[in-house]
């Protein structure tokens, strides 16, 4: 059992708080550019996601996987289609919980 | 009683692929924790990281603890790796996120080596099982483990986990987990409630308000009570099951709570011991 390298919860504004760490987001909308592809975060910010997605085709929300780059860009050790609907309300809500009072749950 | 009904549960879910020596272990468990009526839960819904801070419990040291709670069978869920399919059982890590835990399945049923099957790395799938220490390592033997199809489920899980430890450590203030609608409004106003409904102000608002004196804020509870107009008017004031039930607090800690705040001089008695009214003035 290792706990030693977790991946915490963000959404676009949490991101800036882990720079250098590894965390998880879901990313709505994919749109490839060069270097990698921009989407957008559960609580509408846009990010931008480094690396080369997996040969298949991405569904609508991503969830994104790897070590914060900037406060607006994640380098992507995985990705995990996380299908054509999602509740980003939900999840934002959880990013917020999961950084707030029950930290200590997760990281 | 509830234990039980989890048990029959367990026991669908497995769907027979189901070791003779676990039916003992989940008698253990259940006749152990139904002991202790509060404690009886199915399946936990756990993080890898609370796994990794559980306490051992129970005289034999078999079973373990996390928040002062008796945990055997557990939910989590997450993505697995370096799945190894032997030929007894199929063992991977699953990682979600907060950590990486060893697990196994046996496979002693066509059904489980069937599930196993549609399960690859780097799948996300929910895994049901119980918790064990295995040479010092701590493990989980799998019973269910199943794909995660929509994945909502995801974020719902770490919000059950959430929920189920606030649950948890509000109950071990002893104090009644069910919104006691008597206490003041001013707990339900702040609706700061995710889509869903999941409140978050007001569980923070009422562990701020019940402190780890759970007797003393018994008393203020019976008092709030006690002075609403309702209560007030009544000739004979309130009986004591009445509080018990309306509050959720176990009779003992009521009667503690009246015989303290009676010798205060806050409340006094009415027709019998058990009919108490506010002291005004």
């Amino acid at each position: 059992m290792d706990t030693s390298n977790p991946a915490v919860f963000v959404n676009g504004s949490l991101l800036r708080m882990y720079v250098g760490r590894r965390v998880r987001a879901v990313i709505q909308a994919i749109q490839p550019d060069a270097g990698g592809v921009t989407g957008k975060t559960t609580d509408d910010h846009q990010l931008v996601v480094k690396g080369s997605p997996p040969p298949v085709r991405l569904t609508n929300f991503v969830e994104i996987i790897g070590i914060a780059d900037s406060d607006r860009s994640i380098r992507a050790e995985m990705w995990t289609n996380f299908g054509d609907t999602f509740d980003t309300q939900n999840y934002n809500q959880l990013c917020q919980l999961a950084n707030g009072e029950f930290k200590h749950l997760f990281i | 009683m509830f234990a039980s009904s989890q048990f029959d549960a367990n026991t669908a879910f497995a769907g027979g692929g189901f070791m003779p020596s676990q039916p003992s272990q989940f008698v253990d468990a259940s006749s152990s924790s139904s002991a202790r009526s509060r404690d009886s839960q199915g399946l936990v819904p756990v993080t890898v990281k609370l796994i990794s801070e559980a306490s051992h419990s129970g005289e034999d040291k078999s079973s373990f603890s996390i928040n002062g709670l008796e945990v055997t069978n557990v939910t989590l869920v997450g993505m697995v790796f370096n799945k190894d399919e032997r030929a007894s059982d199929v063992s991977f890590t699953l990682d979600d996120g907060t950590g990486r835990i060893d697990c196994k399945r046996w496979a002693s049923e066509v059904f489980d080596t069937k599930e196993m099957e549609a399960v690859q790395d780097g799948m996300y799938v929910r895994l049901n099982g119980h918790l064990k220490s295995f040479q010092g390592r701590r493990q989980l033997v799998a019973f269910s483990v199943r794909p995660v199809t929509n994945f909502d489920e995801v974020t719902f899980h770490y919000i059950d986990c959430i929920h189920f430890h606030l649950q948890n450590s509000k109950s071990q203030l002893g104090v009644a987990t069910t919104q006691p609608h008597m206490v003041d409004t001013s707990l339900n106003t702040p609706n700061r409630t995710g889509p869903n409904g999941y409140q978050t102000a007001p569980s923070t608002h009422f562990s701020s308000q019940f402190g780890a004196d759970g007797l003393k804020d018994t008393d203020q509870l019976i008092l709030d009570y006690l002075q609403q107009p309702s209560c007030s008017e009544r000739e004979r004031g309130v009986h004591i099951n009445e509080l018990s039930q309306q509050m959720k607090i176990p009779e003992k800690k009521i009667m503690d709570s009246i015989s303290s705040l009676e010798n205060e001089g806050l409340i006094y008695s009415t027709i019998d011991e058990f009919h108490y009214k506010f002291a005004r003035g």
